[in-house]
């Protein structure tokens, strides 16, 4: 071999290894993507999950619980967080439940109401109900309600456990993430919205309503007495799943560190185990 | 005195000027190509929307939103496709937004420039300048932020009364996302593009047309105004048709303060007009692009597409049309 010959062998190697090493190094990463409304469990789960496993890498994309579902159908995800049980639309999914959440209706701090029935809330939301005072509130301006686009998976749990099926009025401003919607109630005196458990937490300037006089928190989600109670559901492939991905649902159903996360990030646990795992005895060595 | 020698030929038989015009020519050819195919891909695929609505696609009739969730809904299994679109508020709030930013940011745009190349002092020529193109280089979504943090809620509490939110409450929310919002915003977004175009353009009327009218006395202002702006008019027009090209395709902004309800709102309803909200053609894409894999939905988001297509290329042509006139005056177009 002559001397430019291996000059070159040298100089293709030395290329080929920066380009080699990002690939082996991303092995492990898994892109998922669904509702928004599950973006902030999903990343206290994951960042969580790197104690299990250091080197599963999670890239997630909040395009929409529906459009998530879709993903995992075409291969272009590995998986895809629902906030709605299975339509005759996914054919060649699995639906796995995760945890338990609630959908809560929530008002400006302002507002002096405390709670409404689901019809109350359904009145509102079909443009039925404009003003505060028909439902008993202190305020003495017209309703300003708040929801998610008709793309959003959100959007078709609320229409279908509280609209019955039909499509919210156009008085309805329609925002295109969770977050959104909580800024729009806390920055509007008039404001009422639907929002998920996580986004309407203390910090998040909106005042929880209780529906049926159930208030939107953990122990009534947990006995599924919140009338918005709903399942937050992990979406793979019926068939060849990732396993990575297969090995996190399941850690995030039954672990007890990841019901921790999940209560701390604002979710109720359901399936998770309630004590830590006994760490195994240590044998006393006998001395000789 | 030497021969002229003659330019080197290359191992093929072509020169390297030749060469080079070739291989430019055909770069220029593969984009052609890919406009053009561009074209085709997205006029085949919103054709079916348009073929089955025929104008009614453009007209007025029932609440888009409606229509969408029952195109998308349609592709569920066992159901037939449905098709029936009628877009008017939709195109409604696209013209109002679009006219409204380009004329409220025309006006600014026009004397700011003109302060900037003829009045203004050195030291704040020199602060202005790169203002003006960080303003331009700022991503849309951050103008979005803006809107949905400070303006939005200003409109809402400030601008709107309970009355006027009372006089349209069961038909539409007032709640600060609206129009005015979007046109207002907007309007922020393109006023840089166009001032520096209109700059370019001002600075380019040569210094010697403007002398000569000095010269006979006649003020800066008025000078400036008849012989300066006048010459630029050719690049107002193309500053103007960027900045109306750029209006049309802006999406995120649009998406987030405009109110996201394909509402048309009413001149008729005097000033509540302006606090209506509404939703563009872009920002409906873009909301409604989660259900692209449903037949019916893609065809009818293609549609929309195609719409906007059409509109900038008619655009471009109604620019070139406008600037034709104005050659006589021998200005830089």
């Amino acid at each position: 071999m002559t001397t430019r010959t291996t000059a070159l062998l040298g100089v293709v190697a030395a290329l080929a290894v920066p380009i080699a090493a990002p690939a082996a190094s991303h092995a492990a990463t898994v892109f998922g993507s669904g509702s928004s409304a599950m973006q902030p469990y999903f990343d206290a789960l994951a960042a969580g999950y790197k104690k299990v496993d250091r080197h599963a890498t999670f890239v997630y994309n909040p395009d929409g619980g529906n459009a998530g579902a879709r993903d995992v159908q075409q291969g272009k995800s590995a998986f895809a967080l629902q906030t709605r049980p299975p339509l005759p639309s996914d054919s060649g999914l699995s639906y796995s439940k995760l945890f338990l959440d609630g959908l809560c209706v929530a008002v400006n701090p302002a507002n002096s109401l405390r709670g409404l029935s689901i019809g109350q809330v359904r009145d509102i939301f079909l443009g039925n109900v404009t003003a505060w005072q028909q439902v008993g509130s202190n305020l003495n301006a017209p309703i300003s309600a708040f929801g998610r686009n008709s793309t959003a998976g959100l959007y078709t749990f609320f229409q279908s456990a509280v609209l019955d099926g039909a499509t919210q009025a156009t008085n309805v401003t329609q925002l295109d993430t969770d977050g959104e919607v909580a800024v729009a109630v806390a920055r509007n005196q008039a404001g009422i919205g639907y929002v998920g458990l996580a986004s309407s937490g203390p910090g998040s300037g909106v005042k929880r309503l209780k529906l049926g006089g159930q208030p939107c928190q953990a122990s009534a989600i947990k006995t599924l007495k919140y009338p918005l109670s709903r399942y937050g559901w992990i979406v793979l492939p019926a068939r060849h799943p990732n396993r990575t991905a297969t090995r996190f649902a399941d850690w995030v159903r039954t672990s007890y560190a990841a019901g921790q996360i999940i209560a701390k990030a604002g979710a109720v646990p359901a399936f998770n185990a309630t004590h830590p795992p006994k760490k195994p005895k240590k044998r006393a060595r006998k001395r000789t | 005195m030497a021969p002229a020698s003659r330019p080197r030929r290359a191992p093929g038989g072509l020169a390297p000027d030749q060469r080079a015009e070739l291989l430019l020519g055909a770069l220029v050819c593969g984009v052609l190509l890919l406009v053009l195919a561009l074209v085709v891909f997205v006029f085949r695929e919103a054709w079916p929307s348009f073929a089955r609505n025929g104008l009614r696609w453009f007209g007025p009739g029932g609440n888009p939103d409606q229509q969408i969730e029952a195109i998308f809904t349609s592709s569920d299994l066992l159901r037939k496709p449905v098709y029936t679109f009628h877009a008017w508020p939709i195109v409604w709030g696209t013209l109002l937004c679009t006219v409204g930013a380009v004329c409220l940011s025309f006006v600014a745009a026009l004397f700011v420039a003109v302060f900037v190349v003829e009045f203004a002092p050195e030291w704040i020529r020199r602060v202005l300048e790169p203002v003006v193109r960080l303003l331009a280089s700022v991503p849309s979504v951050i103008f979005g932020l803006l809107g949905v943090l400070v303006l939005v809620p200003f409109v809402g509490r400030h601008v709107i009364t309970n009355d006027a939110r009372r006089s349209v409450a069961y038909v539409v929310s007032l709640s600060g996302y609206s129009l005015l919002a979007g046109v207002v915003i907007l309007s922020l977004m393109i006023s840089p593009l166009m001032i520096a175009v209109f700059s370019d353009g001002l600075r380019a009327v040569p210094r010697g047309w403007l002398e000569g009218s000095l010269g006979l006395g006649i003020n800066r202002w008025r000078t400036f105004w008849k012989i300066g702006v006048r010459t630029a008019r050719p690049a107002l027009v193309a500053g103007t048709v960027l900045a109306t090209a750029r209006a049309l395709g802006e999406t995120v902004m649009l998406a987030m303060v405009t109110g996201g309800v394909s509402f048309a709102p009413n001149p008729a309803d005097g000033l509540i007009f302006f606090v209506e909200p509404t939703r563009p053609l872009a920002a409906t894409i873009l909301q409604t692009a989660e259900e692209l894999t449903s037949s019916p939905m893609r065809h009818t988001i293609f549609a929309m597409a195609a719409v906007l297509l059409f509109s900038a290329a008619l655009l471009s042509l109604a620019g070139w049309a406008a600037k034709q006139p104005m050659r006589k005056y021998g200005a830089r177009p």
